[in-house]
């Protein structure tokens, strides 16, 4: 199955770096902190270098998004951690994390008419809605993912947990869109 | 009119006219009662020239004659009327049932017809008030109460509402309202009603009669199609332009041309990814130009509810392709 440039392009991963954590004080102390008690829960701190943003709870858990590999999160998990330490915080030192979900980027390499589409899949977990949004949803049940496919032939990827997953998931899209000979 | 013959007669002249190339109103009530009981044709030769014989009461073949059905019952009133002020002494029913009201249309009224003294119009009260039992009951009328009010100000047929009124008491039987807006629901029903009818309305339209904001009849319209297990096709531009064409006062040519148009424009894949509303706009504004009958984009614009810039584009990708010439900005 030819993998047409696959490119992962956010992971999202989670962790627990601490039992318990006071966000007002990471937000009076940590530059870049942003902390909306109504509005949300959770701590907002982006980083700049290597940018993404970390959504920290008063449980100690914690949220990472936008690094582009495992490497990457594993790298700002442990910048997180020593930014923190560094205001007097309490934190794991090489917190263990978890990855939660993949978005990759994907292109068939030609143009699909989506119309088309929608009528010969024909199936559930189909949402065109062009009134809306130019792109069709395709929703699978195994792997449970999500992808958009839009009119210029691109997709993208979402909820796989693993790199395999998201081609999995494009390998079942191809293979039915092969089938009503769209492809 | 002439006074009806038995219904022997009748059927057969019927029949005979139906021979000799007309068509007579018996004859197609005979039909239609055939069909009723579930017979489309002879089970002999095939002939779909089937005849109720009330009279007789019998269901035979014209062609062959064969009894297909004997001892049919007559469901008909058993009384006769010679015009229509007689009809309307000798009937006993109501008006037909409808999904539109909760109790659908079978309850009876107290009338307030020639006046009613003030015991008769507190018993009228007092029976209109005990007629609602619970508040599921309740929510249940102001939703319907919502469609209605909806659906007249989009002015949309009653059997769209009927479809909306369906609906919606097939979400309450699935417990479907708990905890959402029945604003929400009832502006999104009416949205898939619409559409299934082929006669879509834009999003924005159905926010304009809404008490709620889009956003909120996308969710409900999504939540909507996955629990009720509904297949909406995606609107296509064709089913907006003869109401848009209608609301600019522009004919049937103009309205058949701006059709070709977007035919042209499916055909050549101009319409991928794009909104179904803005091709439908432009196509319009398109052919409208070309047949003589200037709309400005802006006139275009306020009644399909695109931007200016979008009808532009449009128009500029569909010009582009199908060769169509430059026109002027009006």
């Amino acid at each position: 199955m030819t993998k047409l440039n696959i490119k992962v392009e956010n992971v999202v991963a989670n962790a627990r770096i601490a039992d318990e954590l006071d966000l007002n004080y990471i937000e009076s102390r940590l530059e870049d902190a942003v902390f909306t008690k109504k509005k949300f829960p959770g701590l907002v701190y982006r980083t700049k270098e290597p940018k993404s943003a970390f959504l920290i709870f008063r449980s100690g858990k914690v949220v990472c998004t936008g690094s582009k590999t495992e490497e990457g999160v594993r790298r700002v998990m442990d910048t997180l951690s020593a930014d923190l330490r560094g205001i007097g915080v309490e934190v794991v030192e090489h917190p263990e994390f978890r990855v939660q979900n993949i978005v990759a980027s994907a292109n068939v390499g030609r143009e699909l008419n989506l119309g088309a589409i929608v009528v010969g899949l024909e199936l559930e977990g189909m949402e065109y809605e062009p009134e809306v949004f130019p792109g069709l949803v395709y929703r699978i049940a195994e792997p449970k993912s999500a992808i958009l496919i839009f009119s210029s032939g691109r997709l993208v990827i979402t909820g796989g947990k693993t790199l395999e997953d998201c081609e999995k998931s494009v390998d079942v899209l191809l293979d039915k869109l092969r089938q009503i000979g769209l492809l | 009119m002439a006074a009806p013959k038995s219904d022997k007669e009748a059927t057969r002249d019927g029949a005979k006219k139906k021979r000799e190339g007309t068509v007579d109103a018996d004859a197609v009530v005979a039909a239609v009662a055939a069909a009723k009981e579930g017979l489309k044709e002879c089970p002999e030769c095939g002939s779909k020239c089937l005849i109720c014989d009330y009279g007789k009461a019998e269901i035979f073949c014209e062609d062959c004659g064969l009894i297909i059905r004997e001892n049919i019952v007559d469901l008909g009133p058993e009384w006769r009327a010679f015009d229509s002020e007689q009809k309307s002494k000798r009937a006993r029913t109501g008006a037909p049932m409808t999904y539109r009201m909760h109790d659908k249309g079978l309850s009876t009224v107290v009338s307030s017809g020639s006046g009613l003294s003030p015991g008769e119009y507190k018993l009228k009260k007092w029976q209109q008030r005990t007629h609602v039992a619970n508040t599921t009951e309740r929510s249940f009328i102001f939703a319907l109460s919502e469609i209605d009010r909806m659906a007249s100000a989009l002015r949309l047929p009653v059997n769209i509402r009927e479809a909306a009124s369906m609906l919606y008491r097939k979400a309450m039987k699935k417990r479907l309202i708990r905890g959402r807006s029945i604003e929400g629901i009832t502006s999104a029903l009416l949205y898939i009603s619409c559409r299934q009818y082929g006669v879509p309305r834009t999003l924005e339209e159905l926010r304009d009669v809404s008490r709620v904001g889009q956003k909120e009849i996308s969710r409900a319209y999504r939540f909507l199609l996955r629990e009720l297990d509904l297949k909406v096709s995606p609107a296509s531009p064709v089913d907006f332009v003869p109401r848009f064409c209608s609301l600019l006062n522009l004919d049937g040519e103009i309205r058949s041309h701006a059709v070709e148009i977007i035919k042209k424009a499916t055909e050549a894949e101009l319409t991928n990814g794009r909104g179904p509303i803005g091709i439908a706009a432009a196509a319009i504004y398109i052919a409208a130009i070309l047949s003589g009958e200037h709309r400005t984009q802006k006139e275009v614009s306020d009644v399909t509810g695109v931007t200016e810039v979008t009808i532009r584009n449009r128009y500029k990708e569909l010009s582009e392709q199908l060769e169509i010439p430059e026109l002027l900005e009006v």
